[in-house]
């Protein structure tokens, strides 16, 4: 299993009120499986997929990612997990606006220690695997929204990650542009990727393999999507 | 992640936002700018403090005839001293270990007369070793020679004041002036020496570009002393090798001299690179004053990069969350922060060392005051500088560090 998660719990503290916002969540992940996670706002989908990132850390319960028990690392240890083995896609996209696509695609590798030339050479692969090799220099502000997601997509895929995380990937996008970016996500999970999609849009799911819904911090049903 | 990338990415990004990264190091410009220019300040004032004994020579050691009234005079010839003499003078050279030669002087107030201009002098008899032990320059003809002084001629030297006083810039070698009811050749002009604005222990304070130097032979000879009784010479400077058996030879002069005085009170002993060493001590102090104030406008331009450091974290905390994201470990935001902070104070530094020698420059050229800008000062007001810039960028970097990276991808 990549993912392997039982009876996760996280709460919050608001002003002094404890807010639940996931309350024992099982759920295990295998290599290469593509699905959509779906759920209403507040419905702690946002909470799990962070905890699943190893953005933050659950109050209790068992996550194991790649057999490895997350829940007790430290802080630069769960930076190297992002960094080598998770890839991020965001809503809004999330570029560094003064850096060329190219110097987007390589902060990862940066943070890896991998060497100038060898960083250049795979951000460019990167880049050219999702067709921007002509958009290399520009900054995100002179490219569209489409190609901006794009460039965050040969981001996450330069460390070659075991998991792609997207929190809604085309919640900022037009229909045409959507279509192209799951198009994207089909063929990297033919490929032999394994990608997690949040979404609450119910066409974007229905390109996963597998949906998961989830509501007021529990899952209420996880079905294989045949069509 | 190398560093030299690291200074690299840090340039750009402070490059990218000019108007910002200008504000930050305005504080550090004009601290390290102040600082360096208040020590000017300080150095050029005790610069000018010391050069006066410097004019007495570090290595001397000056035995002088007190000043005394006519009845005490006479007290001390009942009491057998014959008050400082050439024989003094001789035994010094002979007895004292170290001595490099003694330089016997006499002095006396006289009205020196060129034509119908008359300047109020003192002329001073002087063996020509005078020359080599208080380092007098000419600026113009010859010193007195050995052969002048054996041939008890009557030539002089003028100081720089009194060449300028009578002969303005007419040529005064080779004229005659005269001096009381005495006729002298003009033989030499000195380089103008430091006023010596002060009364160095028994050494009153007077202009030294006011004496005329003539032989002493000539002057024992030709000048009437103002009283019979008065010794036959008023001071002897003694040269010696070096500075470092002072102490211990003023002592032996002066009881060798005491002897000879048949123990009379008569003279004392003057050491200028002990007063000197005193008197440095006593700007060092005004100096302290000086660079602290300095100090104190450089930490406020410490807080100013703070200020803006921390408004530069708050600005870029998406951009912060977006790192942690993909990687970033804490260290690697923390080493980005305090890099521009180095970069920034190390150019602010730069900048304010240019500034602070052309404000000394200024302030030498527009003002009285006189400046000089020292290594020192640079390299203390530098590292003062980039020393407040990192310990001032070290807590925005730290803030930035810890931001959650959940909470500042969020940020707008």
């Amino acid at each position: 299993m990549l993912i392997d998660i039982k009876n996760l719990t996280k709460d919050y503290r608001m002003d002094s009120v404890e807010v639940a916002a996931l309350r024992g969540i099982d759920l295990q992940i295998a290599h290469n499986e593509f699905v959509a996670i779906m759920g209403p706002s507040g419905s702690g989908k946002s909470t799990l997929m962070n905890i699943l990132g190893c953005l933050d850390t659950p109050t209790s319960g068992i996550y194991r990612f790649n057999q490895i028990d997350v829940t007790g690392l430290n802080d630069d240890d769960l930076s190297d997990i992002r960094n080598k083995h998770i890839g991020f896609i965001f809503q809004s996209f999330n570029l560094l606006p003064r850096m060329t696509a190219l110097e987007n695609v390589e902060l990862p590798l940066m943070y890896a220690g991998i060497d100038k030339l060898t960083r250049m050479n795979l951000s460019r692969q990167a880049l050219e695997k999702v067709g921007l090799a002509d958009r290399m220099r520009h900054r995100p502000t002179e490219l569209s929204g489409g190609q901006r997601q794009r460039v965050a997509i040969a981001r996450a895929l330069v460390n070659s990650p075991g998991i792609i995380l997207a929190d809604e990937p085309t919640g900022a996008l037009d229909t045409a542009n959507s279509i192209e970016i799951m198009d994207m996500f089909r063929q990297l999970h033919a490929e032999g990727n394994t990608i997690l999609v949040i979404t609450h849009e119910r066409d974007i799911a229905a390109c996963c393999k597998r949906i998961i819904l989830i509501r007021d911090g529990l899952i209420t049903s996880d079905t294989p999507n045949l069509n | 992640m190398q560093v030299k990338e690291n200074v690299n990415k840090a340039i750009l990004g402070l490059i990218d936002h000019k108007f910002r990264s200008f504000l930050t190091i305005l504080g550090i410009i004009f601290g390290t700018a102040s600082v360096i220019a208040m020590i000017s300040i300080g150095e050029g004032t005790k610069k000018q403090a010391i050069a006066k004994y410097q004019d007495l020579g570090v290595s001397n050691i000056i035995v002088r005839d007190k000043d005394m009234t006519d009845p005490e005079l006479e007290e001390v010839r009942m009491k057998f001293s014959k008050g400082l003499s050439l024989e003094d003078a001789k035994l010094i050279g002979e007895v004292v270990p170290g001595v490099v030669s003694v330089a016997p002087q006499s002095e006396i107030k006289i009205e020196a007369k060129y034509g119908d201009r008359s300047a109020k002098a003192t002329a001073i008899g002087v063996t020509p070793a005078i020359m080599s032990v208080l380092n007098y320059r000419t600026e113009k003809g010859e010193f007195i020679t050995s052969d002048q002084y054996d041939r008890q001629l009557k030539v002089c030297v003028l100081g720089a004041n009194v060449s300028r006083e009578m002969f303005g810039y007419d040529e005064a070698l080779g004229q005659s002036v005269k001096l009381d009811d005495q006729w002298f050749e003009v033989v030499g002009v000195m380089q103008p020496k430091a006023l010596f604005t002060e009364t160095v222990g028994e050494l009153a304070s007077r202009d030294l570009n006011n004496d005329i130097y003539i032989p002493l032979s000539t002057f024992n000879k030709r000048i009437p002393k103002a009283n019979p009784l008065t010794s036959e010479v008023k001071q002897l400077t003694v040269k010696l090798e070096n500075s470092e058996q002072l102490i211990s030879s003023a002592a032996v002069i002066r009881s060798l001299v005491s002897r000879r005085h048949f123990n009379n009170d008569d003279f004392s002993i003057i050491v200028p690179y002990e007063l000197m060493k005193q008197e440095e001590k006593e700007t060092r102090i005004y100096n302290l004053l000086l660079a602290s104030i300095a100090a104190i406008s450089l930490i406020v331009g410490g807080i100013g990069i703070m200020n803006i450091m921390l408004a530069s974290v708050l600005e870029r905390t998406r951009e912060i969350g977006i790192r942690r994201a993909i990687g970033g470990k804490k260290r690697h935001i923390m080493s980005q922060f305090v890099t521009e902070a180095i970069v920034l104070s190390i150019t602010g530094g730069i900048i304010g060392v240019v500034l602070g020698i052309s404000l000394s420059l200024g302030i030498a050229w527009a003002t009285e005051v006189q400046t000089t800008v020292t290594l020192y000062s640079i390299l203390l007001a530098f590292g003062f500088s980039v020393l407040v810039g990192i310990t001032f960028g070290y807590l925005p970097a730290k803030q930035a560090s810890n931001l959650s990276p959940i909470e500042s991808i969020r940020h707008e």
